[in-house]
């Protein structure tokens, strides 16, 4: 007898050991999957809402989302607020046992998220707001279930007009990726699996800039061309490549000669020769113009034939290149949603 | 060919003013944040190189331009055309491009037109103006707010191209806007109104070359009626601009009107730019109170300022209405403009196979 409460006590000061280490890691859980700056900004959401509130007093809580913010993480914004307030011993309570209600919003504008509470209750209502940037909405790779698969390999705001991967580098790192804007030469080397800056060259245009700016690199010559400038060098060596500017006006590569596809005439197209087995494929995009979302589909067979169902990109698809040596094409487009252009490598596999 | 107004003629009406900002734009190489112009004229992507004041306008591409010469070679404009006559020259593809009012789309793309539409940027309110004061001016306008019915403003005179507007920014760029109310409130009105003895005979005054503003004003005196308040439309002309009510009473051949109606249309997507244009727009008009908003001004600032003006209830925001264009079936890269972007005609380019 004289143990029990002694076992008693200790069996209840384990359990609410854990059930607070429950609760640290539940709160640590949420508030890891947000950015910094977001849970920040609840925290200066919920010391308003103190400012014009009692302690003690009962909160009701509706949440309401009227921005791009998704379902799950409006729940979880939502919990980190009432976390947040506990901490500020205000409670969050049933509307019939609430001394003010709490209308929670999450907002947009164009700047970024606007997160509104309007303290219904009391003397007069008060509205309390914080604002937080959006972050970016990186294009998730698509790795298709189909025969066509997309690699995103890089994006960058400025305009790219090709790009390659030379897999050897003199520099010590595995590969090294290149990338031709309308201003610049850029290496990068493959560096704790990603892509840091190696070199970038200035290009001097011999001519007025053009509206249209198409380039192309040739990676086993070395060479990479646009309207007004050249490259040449060892792209394997990034400090042995030297640009000129010239005074060529016209696009730097042969028009290829159109195809018939589904009827309709396709200019720009890649044809991959021995795909899978002896077919050749014939790839190409859709035929919007460069507001709308577009896909990447492989045609084959003498009446160029889907042969594939398409894979679908965020934005226009703006060059499409066969990688010289394998079985594959590099793709530059545009992310419609971002605004940010895409390099990818789209690879064929053939269904056995 | 660019459907548009006579730009030289003053901008009477606020299509004019509009077309006289595109057309500018055509001839500008840059444009700051606030709308105004800088540079040259002849430094922008065009260049004018035909003009026939009232008639019609030719833009050449500008072959040097900075950031590349368009990818037209000219853009020919008709100049004060009918919107009906619009209409019908993109069903048979005469033209390539017109501006279609907002409470016209419907009815364009019900006729295969290919139409264009921007989100709200473009704001018609009611603006009181003079030096009425004192506790019985801000019922009259408390009472005439809460009478005006915006959805049907929406849903019967814009044919639902268009948003009701409780305050001075849209949703889309503030995150705010539904903190304003924009629910009819009869009865409340009614209440005040009672309150306002003697109850004036107030006058609403609207644009006369603005067919819309003429619906809106006419819908409002119905409103108004309905909530037991004496209020009348009168058109205005630009020759007889309509003063504040003098303290006689009397100012002989000058129309007396209470409020107006007033489109203001948004010079950024960004709220706290957007907002100091609007006030700039307003201060002379209705005297309102500056309140200085930074350029990066967040989100409370905004929101702070906003609500203080309309606490004054000198402006009452009555509908938001989208920018609409029809595009002919040849127009490709036309990328709607947001608020503050003049029309993308250099980057546009015709398919020769349509």
């Amino acid at each position: 007898m004289r143990l029990l409460p002694r076992l008693f006590l200790r069996r209840a000061f384990i359990f609410w050991l854990l059930l607070a280490f429950a609760a640290a890691s539940t709160k640590g859980q949420s508030a890891a999957q947000f950015p910094p700056d977001w849970t920040n900004a609840l925290g200066s959401l919920a010391d308003k809402i103190a400012a014009v509130t009692k302690r003690g007093e009962g909160l009701s809580l509706e949440a309401k989302n009227i921005s791009s913010l998704s379902t799950a993480d409006v729940d979880g914004l939502r919990q980190l607020l009432v976390t947040d307030l506990s901490r500020r011993n205000r409670r969050v309570v049933t509307e019939s046992s609430a001394d003010v209600v709490l209308h929670l919003t999450f907002s947009e504008s164009t700047d970024g998220y606007v997160w509104i509470a309007q303290v219904v209750g009391g003397d007069e209502d008060n509205i309390a707001m914080v604002s937080v940037a959006a972050p970016n909405h990186k294009t998730s790779t698509k790795e298709a279930s189909l025969t066509l698969h997309r690699k995103l390999i890089w994006e960058q705001d400025a305009k790219i007009l090709d790009f390659g991967i030379v897999e050897e580098s003199a520099s010590g790192g595995s590969s090294m990726l290149i990338v031709l804007n309308t201003d610049k030469l850029s290496f990068y080397d493959s560096q704790d699996k990603s892509w840091k800056l190696a070199r970038a060259i200035d290009l001097q245009h011999g001519r007025v800039a053009q509206r249209d700016v198409r380039g192309r690199l040739d990676l086993q010559a070395g060479e990479a061309e646009l309207p007004g400038a050249e490259c040449a060098g060892d792209f394997r060596h990034p400090e042995t490549v030297t640009c000129t500017s010239i005074t060529a006006a016209s696009d730097p590569e042969t028009p290829m000669p159109p195809v018939a596809i589904q009827g309709r005439s396709v200019e720009d197209y890649a044809v991959l020769a021995g795909a899978c087995g002896d077919d050749s494929l014939t790839l190409a995009s859709g035929a919007g113009d460069w507001t709308a979302p577009d896909f990447i589909q492989a045609y084959g067979g003498t009446n160029l034939s889907a042969a594939s169902p398409p894979i679908q990109v965020p934005g226009p698809v703006l060059e499409l290149r066969r990688n010289d040596g394998s079985q594959s094409v590099r793709v530059v487009s545009r992310n419609l949603k971002t605004g940010e252009y895409e390099a990818s490598i789209v690879s064929v596999s053939c269904d056995d | 060919m660019v459907q548009s107004l006579d730009p030289a003629s003053g901008a009477a009406n606020p299509e004019e003013a509009d077309a006289k900002t595109e057309l500018e734009s055509l001839v500008y190489d840059q444009r700051s944040e606030d709308g105004t112009f800088v540079g040259t004229a002849g430094s922008g992507p065009f260049r004018v190189s035909s003009w026939e004041a009232g008639k019609r306008a030719t833009f050449a591409a500008h072959q040097d331009y900075r950031e590349g010469r368009p990818f037209v070679d000219f853009v020919e404009i008709q100049i004060g055309r009918p919107v009906h006559d619009r209409v019908v020259d993109l069903e048979l593809n005469k033209t390539d491009f017109a501006q279609i009012p907002a409470e016209q789309a419907r009815q364009a793309t019900d006729r295969g037109v290919r139409i264009s539409i921007s989100q709200p940027d473009e704001l018609l309110a009611l603006v009181f103006l003079g030096s009425r004061s004192g506790k019985e001016s801000a019922r009259m306008r408390q009472a005439i707010a809460r009478c005006i019915d915006r959805a049907a403003i929406v849903n019967f005179i814009l044919q639902k191209e268009g948003e009701p507007a409780g305050g001075l920014l849209p949703q889309w760029s503030s995150g705010t806007a539904f903190l304003f109310p924009t629910e009819t409130d009869v009865r409340t009105a009614k209440e005040i109104w009672s309150q306002i003895s003697p109850s004036p005979k107030l006058v609403l005054g609207y644009d006369s070359a603005d067919t819309l503003e003429q619906s809106v004003a006419e819908r409002i005196v119905v409103n108004a009626k309905e909530a037991g308040i004496s209020l009348a439309s009168r058109a205005m002309t630009a020759s007889g601009k309509a003063s504040p009510a003098q303290a006689d009473g009397s100012t002989p051949g000058v129309a007396h009107i209470d409020a107006r109606l007033v489109r203001l249309r948004m010079t950024s997507p960004l709220p706290g730019i957007a907002l100091t244009a609007f006030i700039n727009r307003l201060g002379p008009i209705a005297g309102i109170i500056d309140c200085p908003l930074r350029q990066s001004a967040s989100p409370e600032d905004v929101y702070s300022c906003e609500r203080s003006i309309m606490n004054s209830g000198l402006v009452v925001p009555i509908v938001w209405m989208p920018q609409v264009y029809g595009l002919s079936g040849r127009v490709r890269d036309w990328k709607q403009p947001t608020a503050g972007e003049s029309w993308p005609l250099a980057d546009v380019w015709l398919d020769s196979t349509d």
